[in-house]
């Protein structure tokens, strides 16, 4: 007798940006426990190697630079070559800049843009390809922020690059319904990583307990949002496409 | 780190026309956090340093400032 599990990933592969740390090292962890195949892909190879130990037998590394563009497609075919088709991916990397508006400047924002961005794009343009999509239950998630939902202060750009992704997630989910792909979006609140460590330290003191009492539920843990992105990526979600997901303990609810 | 270019990037920042080595920070009408958060994004984008909000309120003026830049510089 098999075991009731909607959630399961057994049988699915799936490319996951951002692996080598914070949320992305989580989800992959706990994707790798629900039983599917990664490639896990990120800048920092240590990392990675990291995350791969921990997430056992089974996976592959894909050190990928992903603010360059170009490459993407080259990379990704050449591993899916030593690793087999897919079934949909998460686009987790992404950096922070934190600058009020008369700081913003436009080559910082092209970096934040094409990262945060644009490789969404063009993971999903890689992916949906037959050469590289299995054909099948097709899921797609990109990660934006609460600053991709509500305002805040030195962050405009930082917004910019990501509730573009939600535009991106409503866009994708209508195109590619037919071709059996759901698109979705998750917008976490502030978990407990090294970037909100390095966030913290430029502001004052009393910056941990104003974040605090903007999440009702206190600060996020990163499994925290692997749990919806794996429940995103499994058949317990076969009818929600285009969604965007608060993860965020209250934030938005405020 | 060249001077001349610091105080015209700190002018910039402080919403004046020019600024004195010996000026104090919080002296400036504009000065706030969001100004705070403006050094620390100069800081990091022009001379590839590191502040804090902390270290940028204990350097008090425009020249601490700068050398504070400079000492993280080496």
């Amino acid at each position: 007798m098999t075991t009731y599990n909607p959630f399961t990933l057994v049988g699915r592969n799936f490319l996951i940006t951002g692996a080598a740390s914070g949320i992305g090292r989580a989800t992959s962890i706990v994707l790798s426990k629900l039983g599917a195949k990664l490639i896990l892909c990120d800048l920092n190879e240590s990392g990675l190697e990291i995350t791969l130990n921990e997430c056992g037998d089974g996976h592959i590394m894909l050190p990928i630079d992903l603010a360059n563009s170009s490459s993407i497609k080259l990379k990704v075919n050449d591993a899916i070559s030593k690793f087999g088709k897919l079934h949909g991916f998460v686009h987790l990397a992404g950096r922070s800049y934190i600058a009020p508006l008369k700081s913003v400047s436009e080559e910082k924002c092209k970096e934040l843009f094409a990262i945060n961005t644009y490789a969404a794009l063009e993971l999903a343009k890689v992916f949906t390809n037959r050469n590289v999509y299995i054909g099948e239950k097709g899921s797609i998630v990109f990660v934006s922020s609460v600053y991709g939902v509500v305002g805040s202060a030195a962050n405009v750009a930082y917004a910019m690059s990501k509730s573009a992704l939600h535009g991106i997630t409503k866009s994708l989910a209508i195109e590619l319904a037919g071709k059996g792909i759901r698109v979705n979006c998750v917008a976490p609140g502030f978990v407990k990583t090294n970037m909100l460590d390095t966030a913290s330290g430029m502001f004052d003191a009393n910056y941990a307990e104003t974040l605090n009492k903007l999440h009702p539920l206190g600060i996020g843990e990163p499994e925290d949002v692997a749990y919806a992105i794996a429940y995103l990526l499994s058949d317990a979600a076969k009818w929600v496409t285009g969604s965007i997901m608060n993860i965020d303990g209250g934030f938005t609810a405020q | 780190m060249e001077i001349e270019i610091f105080k015209a990037e700190m002018a910039e920042l402080l919403e004046v026309d020019s600024v004195e080595l010996t000026d104090e920070l919080s002296s400036f009408e504009c000065w706030d956090s969001l100004t705070i958060l403006s050094i620390i994004a100069l800081a990091g984008e022009k001379y590839n340093v590191t502040l804090s909000a902390a270290e940028i309120n204990k350097s008090h003026t425009v020249g601490g400032l700068k050398e504070l830049i400079k000492l993280k510089m080496s």
